[in-house]
């Protein structure tokens, strides 16, 4: 028998920031399963093919009883995470970042319902990115600019080889641009890294700095860039000389570009450290044409930034106890409330915070009724006591994403979901009703 | 053999990325991330044969990992783990009041211990869950 194969192009890939939106996906449409990904990286032909029904998907929702789950209705489980949310007096709504724009609206209608703590997974990753923008602003622009003009890219702290593997190639080493003609030669790449990574391997300079040191390298570069001679013969393990050269080389180009990533956000000083690479981007202006943009990890982690402050004014740890959103990363994030044992309920939204917190905040999360919305098996889902099985979005369901740039782009359908999943959308719209009815609103 | 003031970073890599893609509940996902990479001069050190199982220790936890040799190297002094359940077993859960934990930069310690069992990803998370 002939397969019946159903061709999409242009498909925009739901793995990282870079949000490629050239993928071809091959679905067998008896068997609706993905049959073939091209253009796509590794890790994103791996998401296409893991949304296969395999015995590790969801396709049914799921009540753990007496420790094993038993599946039940779409109405059962929904009045069984309604009644742990309601019940609970300060409950927290995490994640979101690997999910569409207008679910995410609607999980920001649900915490200020629930007056639950609301958060993205910006908060473990590129939140002191947001902290720093706040603080300084943020000299930045869109990824086709780079392709286009810049002949110098900085990547600081960040390893794309491995995060972002399409990045180089369509937006900022190997990719020709407008007045880039000849692509990688026409580029001057400098990594900064503790490690001589796989993107130093192929950089034109490698800066080996030592960790979590950032700060007072950023802060060298800065003095020496307003012209000031520094004492001593090292900063961050980097040579006086070496640092010079680094300096003449940015002032020198004719568009530059930064882009950072975990090495600056995730090691000590944190937004310190952003806050000042943004300085020095701006204080390379007075040279030359010289913009910085973070590398944001999850798809859709921008766009759960814009949506939670179109809709709140804050882009991540909002506290809606007061019954209006309030701001204060430290407090009101994820692994903090988590760590001082204040949730006693989470809700969880395409997320594997089980994974990805430090063990002392998942110690806690484990102390209290967890709901997860999720389409595979996680050491979060596994443990949770509801499973609301998904649609992918960008696979499953079409839907609205953000790229690292903030370029919003609309994500495609390829096959439909597999077994009862809904979209997290429609889960969320539902959960907001039956938690409505049991508040009696 | 053990290894004291190594500096532990946690880190994204390519097959940590895929893993977590194809399956976090997998043994793929012990092979892609379980694993901790060492400067190739440090690794002689430890006097063992990569792979041999590790514990790595720091102020805030401890857990048993595999060792390999860096292919990013050199980096002498410094080891990594893949971002994912083993490394936030060890990290620093403090954000400095800024919402974001310091996932790098850890002082560590390092053993091998031979006969070491790592564990899967639902193994080692269900360790945190009350009797």
């Amino acid at each position: 028998m002939v397969e019946k194969i159903n061709t999409t192009t242009d498909v925009v890939c739901p793995f990282c920031g870079t949000l490629c939106d050239d993928l071809e996906v091959d679905v067998d449409i008896k068997e609706n399963k993905v049959v073939e990904v091209r253009n796509g990286c590794q890790i994103g032909t791996k998401k296409f093919f893991a949304s296969n029904p395999s015995d590790h998907r969801y396709e049914k929702p799921l009540i753990k009883d007496n420790g094993s789950f038993k599946e039940v209705s779409w109405d059962e489980a929904l009045n069984k995470a309604a009644d742990i949310l309601v019940k609970a007096k300060r409950p927290l709504l995490y994640g979101f970042s690997s999910t569409e724009c207008e679910a995410q609206g609607k999980g920001v209608e649900l915490a200020e319902v629930l007056g639950a703590v609301l958060d993205n997974t910006a908060s473990v990753c590129h939140g002191p990115s947001l902290l720093a923008i706040q603080d300084v602003g943020a000299p930045t622009s869109t990824l086709g600019e780079y392709k286009n003009r810049a002949d110098l890219i900085v990547f600081w702290g960040c390893n794309p080889v491995h995060a972002h593997p399409r990045h180089l190639s369509r937006y900022s080493e190997f990719v020709r641009g407008y007045f880039r003609k000849d692509g990688r030669n026409d580029r001057f790449i400098i990594v900064v890294d503790p490690r001589n990574t796989h993107t130093a391997q192929i950089a034109d300079l490698f800066v080996q700095i030592n960790p979590s040191e950032d700060y007072e390298l950023l802060n060298a570069i800065r003095a020496i860039l307003r012209g000031t001679e520094l004492d001593g013969k090292e900063v961050s393990g980097v040579q006086m000389e070496n640092i010079i050269e680094l300096v003449n080389k940015l002032k020198t180009c004719n568009f530059g570009v930064i882009f950072f990533g975990m090495g600056l956000t995730q090691s000590l000083s944190h937004h310190r450290n952003v806050d000042a690479a943004i300085c020095l981007t701006r204080e390379l202006n007075d040279y030359t044409k010289f913009l910085l943009t973070p590398m944001r990890g999850h798809y859709n982690v921008a766009g759960a930034n814009q949506v939670f402050t179109w809709q709140t004014g804050y882009s991540y740890s909002i506290d809606f106890s007061k019954g209006y959103p309030r701001y204060n990363p430290g407090e009101f994030s994820s692994v903090d409330v988590l760590i001082r044992n204040e949730i006693d309920a989470s809700l969880i939204v395409a997320s594997d915070p089980a994974s990805n917190f430090p063990a002392a905040a998942v110690k806690n999360m484990f102390k209290h009724p967890l709901i997860s919305i999720e389409p595979h098996h996680t050491p979060t889902s596994v443990n949770a006591d509801v499973i609301l099985p998904p649609a992918i979005a960008g696979i499953e369901c079409e839907g609205t994403a953000y790229r690292m740039d903030s370029v919003p782009i609309r994500l495609r359908k390829v096959k439909d979901a597999p077994g009862e999943c809904l979209t997290d959308k429609e889960i969320l719209e539902r959960l907001v009703e039956v938690v409505k009815k049991k508040k009696g609103e | 053999m053990s290894m004291n003031n190594l500096i532990l970073i946690t880190c994204r890599t390519i097959d940590q990325g895929v893993a977590l893609e194809g399956g976090k509940v997998s043994r793929e996902s012990v092979r892609a991330a379980a694993i901790c990479a060492f400067d190739k001069e440090d690794f002689k050190k430890l006097d063992c044969l990569v792979g041999t199982p590790i514990k790595v220790a720091t102020d805030f936890g401890e857990v048993l990992v595999y060792s390999t040799i860096s292919e990013e190297g050199p980096h002498p002094g410094i080891i990594f783990i893949p971002m994912g359940p083993w490394a936030n077993q060890v990290v620093n859960p403090d954000s400095q009041s800024c919402g974001t934990p310091t996932y790098k930069g850890m002082k560590a310690t390092v053993e091998a211990i031979p006969i070491g069992k790592v564990l899967g990803a639902v193994e080692l998370i269900n360790t945190l869950k009350e009797a």
